[in-house]
């Protein structure tokens, strides 16, 4: 009789146990699905809203930019590096924008903010945050003219409405105040109140004519990718290539070293208390095939001195733990997947408790509590699951391997 | 900054020349004649000079307080204003050279270079911003001027003018009035609106004097309209125009000077 | 008892799961108490005095008067007080300039009411011999791209409308403490900005620490409205961010979701455990039946031995917990290898982990574990008690 049928075997000899122990490590798969679906989504979405916010995944810079931004300092040739950069794969998109300080007035008053000038037909609501949030009339609608986009909170200090006209106030490439006017064409509302109040989105060839930059000279590409884990990789790429040696190439977590803290932070916190569920779970199996093992002792000693040897019994052990993981994992699965569908799709909307002006790491994201896993978390789990029963039962395997006939004929 | 006053003094002469030959009553002629006269004055006015002693009063809920000054001028690039008194500002310098403004401080002993952050900022606690100073010399680029109401106002026979600013002008007002006299074509108030054309400010010229050869107005006040209790007024006791100035006085090592 | 095997292993499971619940119990307190702390003692506070509309409108005339004799009468009461005044300006560097928040603290009392100054990243704090070093808000810095012992000229206009201006140096730049801060705060003593602004006596805010943090807020605020005799504004902590304080109260609802996943997994475990130990020994107790022991007799045993099993398992689980704890509360969990401070809705905290013992954190998992044993093994007694002696004997 083979082993492996065997161990089957024995472990339905005793239903009760065996379901019981497999269903704690159901209920681990539950939590760890749980802990990590909640994980990727969540850092997967703050970093891509981090990115859509104005750097993107990978920003590509004037050498020093990031360290005391400046409108001096300005990444030139920027369509050349543009091209380079949309041969590599998984990038999504890429964006030129200027950025800067500014001040912005209307007659009644003026309000210090920031500005990004864009050009809408490289930018859609997919990648830019501020053309999603539009709330009222319209986005810009070409790279030139004198429109301007502003936040709710903005246009509402600066006591001015749609079709209203703004003078803002700057710095241009030489380090001189240059002003130029610009109409409201529509307001957006993120929900900072922060950004609300001090943004305005501005027509890029008409910012790049204000400030005195070529064409072909801007502040930041804003590189989007398919699939932000990839960021770190790409990066050290790009420094690499030839076709960027002129300029800086940072990931996000450089450009946003708040968010990229705070995520840190918070997926540590999220593995010790993965850490602290594997644990339970792992005493729970320990537990178990401890116990079976004790109590089958007699049996061993039976089975020894009629010829077993203790490595077979060993892996006698070691298979009935492999049946139960299996066991568990496969009800595991079960009960998770109908809880993933919803949390995947629908998800806890956890706006009552947050409300809407919540930020993370600097970050402006939706309190909708959802789960989603790469496939490598997936994998991940089954087997670190796995693993873990395992590990478990090596303990109670060796023991059982140990057991000297004559003392368990003593036992009942 | 008296420079400013100083134009809006001259713009307004300007538009006296303008009008110094409006006989005709036909409105199409006349805004060839307006454009043609803004066009000669604009060549008179280039290569003036000038030299102007001011006092200066800010009236606020909080403070009352008096600066005397003294201000140099060459084309419209160069502007050179110096504090008098009090004694605790004396030495500070204004210096507009092209696109650059710089202020020296004497207590500090330190220039710094005027930036944005500082562009709406009042000048010197007075009503009027940074940016007042730096958009002065282009007034005449940055509206379209008619001629808006002519006869007798208030027992005074004045001329209204009217100024829109031009589509892609960097100003932020919606409507600027300019009312002078009939006769001496002496300024006497100018109203400022915003867009949704509510007045804002209103600067008003008073005291008829004999300055820098002719009769001007010595006294401008500038009067808020939110807060009608504040105003902001310059005093001129020194006029000249068309001296002798070098370059030189327009450097920054000569902003130092005390 | 026999088979003192199974009877150790299942206590130790047990007593594993107790600790385990005390550590994490103790961990997710600390979290949120240590926010908190965290968040108020940084700058903000317990409670702040403003004149009433000064919050919305800051204008420098907007000052509380009489605000030492305030302090005093404050302090005297209790509590740790300390007064603050404010300008704004523009600060100049040799590359740019930007415009700045001048807070004036005062040198002797600030730090007995928050920690700001242990939050400097790079350089040192105020001090008293040194009037013209300043200490600035990290993305200040960068805009201005100065580093410790830069110059700064700062710009502005003095109450009584004439140009404020004077040359400082950096002395210290801060970690992150909050948006406002970072991006445009300069902290000075409160005599040199009054000096440089010429701001008669009277702050434009007193802010006040409990100094026993566990006393009622309300019962605070309460005390000082009695000593206030002007018509001033006192706010809490919470009022005056409603954002991080809604923030720690979903927090708290989060550390508790997350202690329910790890009761339920400790509940598995005792299950698993308590349930395999008794139904192990059915056929024991099967004879102890056709032995004449009565059903009740039965239960009666098998809930005695659950309960002192428990009680050891309770016991091992405290020493062992608690130890654990002890050690995070001391040292806390250092997650600053992760980041050098991490910020949540504009606000940093300290990325040092305490955990906090209570009589909470101890009392609810021992209960629970006593109360997760007796329900596991109600099914497997009433089994036992009611199973025929023939059929216990051939139970498996």
């Amino acid at each position: 009789m083979n082993l492996n049928t065997l161990a089957w075997r024995n472990l339905w000899r005793h239903k009760r146990r065996t379901l019981i122990t497999a269903s704690s490590i159901a209920f681990g798969v539950l939590l760890a699905v749980t802990f990590t679906g909640a994980g990727d989504y969540f850092y997967t979405r703050m970093i891509d809203a981090g990115a859509n916010m104005g750097m993107g995944h990978i920003s590509i810079m004037a050498p020093d930019y990031n360290r005391a931004p400046s409108s001096k300092k300005r990444l030139q040739q920027a369509n050349q590096h543009k091209l380079a950069v949309e041969q590599l794969d998984n990038v999504k998109s890429v964006a030129s924008r200027v950025q800067g300080q500014a001040m912005f007035a209307s007659a009644r008053k003026s309000i210090g903010g920031v500005f990004f000038a864009i050009d809408p037909e490289q930018e859609n609501s997919d990648n830019n945050l501020f053309i999603k949030a539009m709330v009222e009339g319209e986005m810009l609608s070409s790279a030139s003219g004198s429109s301007i986009v502003l936040g709710i909170e903005l246009a509402k200090r600066l006591k001015l409405k749609i079709g209203k006209k703004v003078v803002y106030t700057t710095t241009d490439n030489r380090g001189d105040i240059v002003s130029a006017i610009a109409r409201i064409s529509g307001l957006f509302e993120t929900g900072s109140d922060e950004i609300d109040g001090s943004v305005a989105v501005l027509p890029l060839h008409k910012v790049q004519q204000v400030l005195g930059y070529q064409k072909d000279e801007v502040s930041v590409l804003a590189v989007i990718l398919s699939d932000q884990r990839h960021s770190d990789q790409l990066r050290d790429k790009m420094q690499a290539m030839a076709e960027f040696s002129d300029t800086e190439v940072l990931n996000w977590q450089q450009t946003q070293p708040d968010l990229a803290g705070m995520i840190a932070v918070d997926k540590s916190a999220n593995r010790i208390g993965q850490l602290l569920i594997a644990l339970l779970v792992a005493a729970g199996i320990l537990n178990t095939m401890l116990m079976s093992v004790l109590e089958r002792r007699h049996e061993f000693g039976v089975m020894i001195a009629v010829g077993m040897s203790p490595k077979n019994l060993f892996l006698l052990v070691m298979f009935e733990s492999f049946w139960l993981a299996v066991l568990g994992l496969i009800i595991g699965v079960i009960v998770t997947t109908p809880w993933f569908l919803y949390m995947s799709q629908t998800g806890l909307d956890l706006t009552s408790a947050y409300g809407d002006d919540f930020s993370f790491g600097g970050v402006l994201i939706d309190p909708i509590f959802k789960l989603r896993l790469f496939s490598e978390s997936i994998i991940a789990i089954l087997i670190g699951l796995f693993g873990l029963t395992l590990l478990s039962g090596a303990y109670p395997a060796w023991q059982a391997g140990r057991v000297v006939p004559v003392e368990s004929l003593k036992t009942l | 900054m008296s420079h400013k006053l100083l134009v809006i003094t001259l713009l307004a002469s300007q538009l006296i020349f303008m009008t110094l030959g409006t006989a005709e009553t036909d409105s199409s002629e006349q805004i060839l004649r307006v454009k043609a006269l803004l066009n000669e004055v604009d060549d008179l006015w280039r290569g003036n000079s000038s030299y102007a002693i001011t006092s200066m009063q800010v009236k606020t809920e909080h403070y009352t307080r008096t600066m005397r000054m003294e201000g140099w001028s060459k084309g419209k690039e160069h502007t050179l204003f110096r504090i008098m008194e009090p004694l605790r500002e004396k030495g500070t310098a204004t210096l507009k050279s092209g696109n650059h403004i710089y202020t020296y401080l004497p207590k500090t002993d330190r220039t710094i270079k005027l930036t944005t952050g500082m562009m709406m900022g009042s000048w010197m606690g007075s009503h009027l911003t940074n940016d007042d100073l730096v958009k002065e010399a282009r007034l005449e680029d940055d509206y379209e001027a008619t001629i808006s109401f002519e006869g007798e106002r208030n027992g005074q026979d004045i001329i209204e003018f009217t100024l829109i600013p031009k589509l892609d002008a960097a100003v932020v007002w919606g409507k600027v009035t300019l009312t002078i006299l009939a006769v001496s074509h002496t300024p006497v108030v100018e109203y400022y609106f915003d867009e949704d054309m509510l007045l804002t400010r209103t600067i008003s010229f008073t005291d008829i004097k004999m300055l820098g050869g002719r009769e001007r107005p010595s006294v401008l006040k500038v009067v808020p309209a939110d807060k009608p209790d504040e105003y902001t007024q310059f005093i001129y006791e020194q006029l000249k125009f068309d001296l002798e100035l070098k370059d030189r006085i327009f450097s920054l090592s000569n902003l130092k000077k005390r | 008892m026999r088979n003192n095997h199974r009877s150790i292993v299942t206590m130790l499971a047990m007593a594993f799961a107790c600790a385990m619940m005390i550590v994490f119990s103790s961990l997710m307190e600390g979290f949120v108490a240590g926010s908190e702390l965290n968040i108020v003692s940084m700058n903000t506070g317990d409670i702040q005095i403003h004149q009433p509309s000064y919050l919305d409108d800051p204008d420098i005339y907007q000052q509380i008067e009489q605000s030492l004799a305030l302090v005093t009468a404050i302090r005297q009461a209790g509590f740790k007080a300390s007064e603050r005044m404010f300008a704004y300006g523009l600060m100049a560097s040799d590359q740019s300039s930007s415009g700045v928040q001048l807070r004036g603290i005062d040198l002797q009392y600030e730090t007995s009411v928050t920690d700001i100054n242990q939050h400097i990243q790079r350089g040192t704090w105020l001090a008293k011999s040194d009037p013209h070093g300043v200490v600035i808000g990290k993305k200040l810095a960068r805009l201005l791209d100065v580093s410790v012992g830069s110059e700064l000229i700062f710009v502005g206009q003095t109450a009584d409308g004439y140009m404020a201006n004077d040359r400082f140096h950096v002395n210290g730049i801060l970690k992150s403490v909050s948006s406002a801060i970072d991006n445009t705060g300069v902290i000075m003593s409160n005599l040199i900005l009054q000096d440089l602004i010429s701001l008669p006596d009277g702050a434009h805010e007193i802010t006040i620490m409990r100094t026993d943090r566990s006393t009622d807020l309300a019962l605070a605020v309460a005390t000082i409205d009695d000593i206030v005799t002007d018509d001033l504004e006192i706010l809490n902590w919470q009022q005056l961010m409603p954002v991080i304080s809604q923030f720690l109260e979903t927090a708290q609802i989060q550390t508790l979701i997350m202690l329910l996943f790890t009761y339920i997994a400790v509940a598995s475990v005792v299950l698993n455990a308590m349930l395999m130990s008794v139904f192990e020994r059915i056929h024991q107790f099967g004879i102890m039946k056709a032995l004449g022991v009565r059903p009740w007799q039965l239960i009666r045993i098998i809930y005695t031995e659950t309960f002192i099993q428990t009680l050891i398992a309770s016991l091992l689980g405290l020493f062992i917990g608690t130890g654990i704890t002890w050690y995070f509360e001391k040292n806390g969990l250092d997650l600053s290898s992760m980041s050098d401070g991490f910020s949540f809705s504009g606000l940093a905290l300290d990325p040092i982990w305490y955990a906090t013992l209570s009589i909470k954190s101890l009392f609810v998992p021992v209960v629970f574990l006593f109360v997760i044993a007796a329900l596991a093994v109600l099914y497997p007694a009433l089994k036992a008690a009611v199973i025929r002696p023939v059929d216990a004997i051939h139970y498996h």
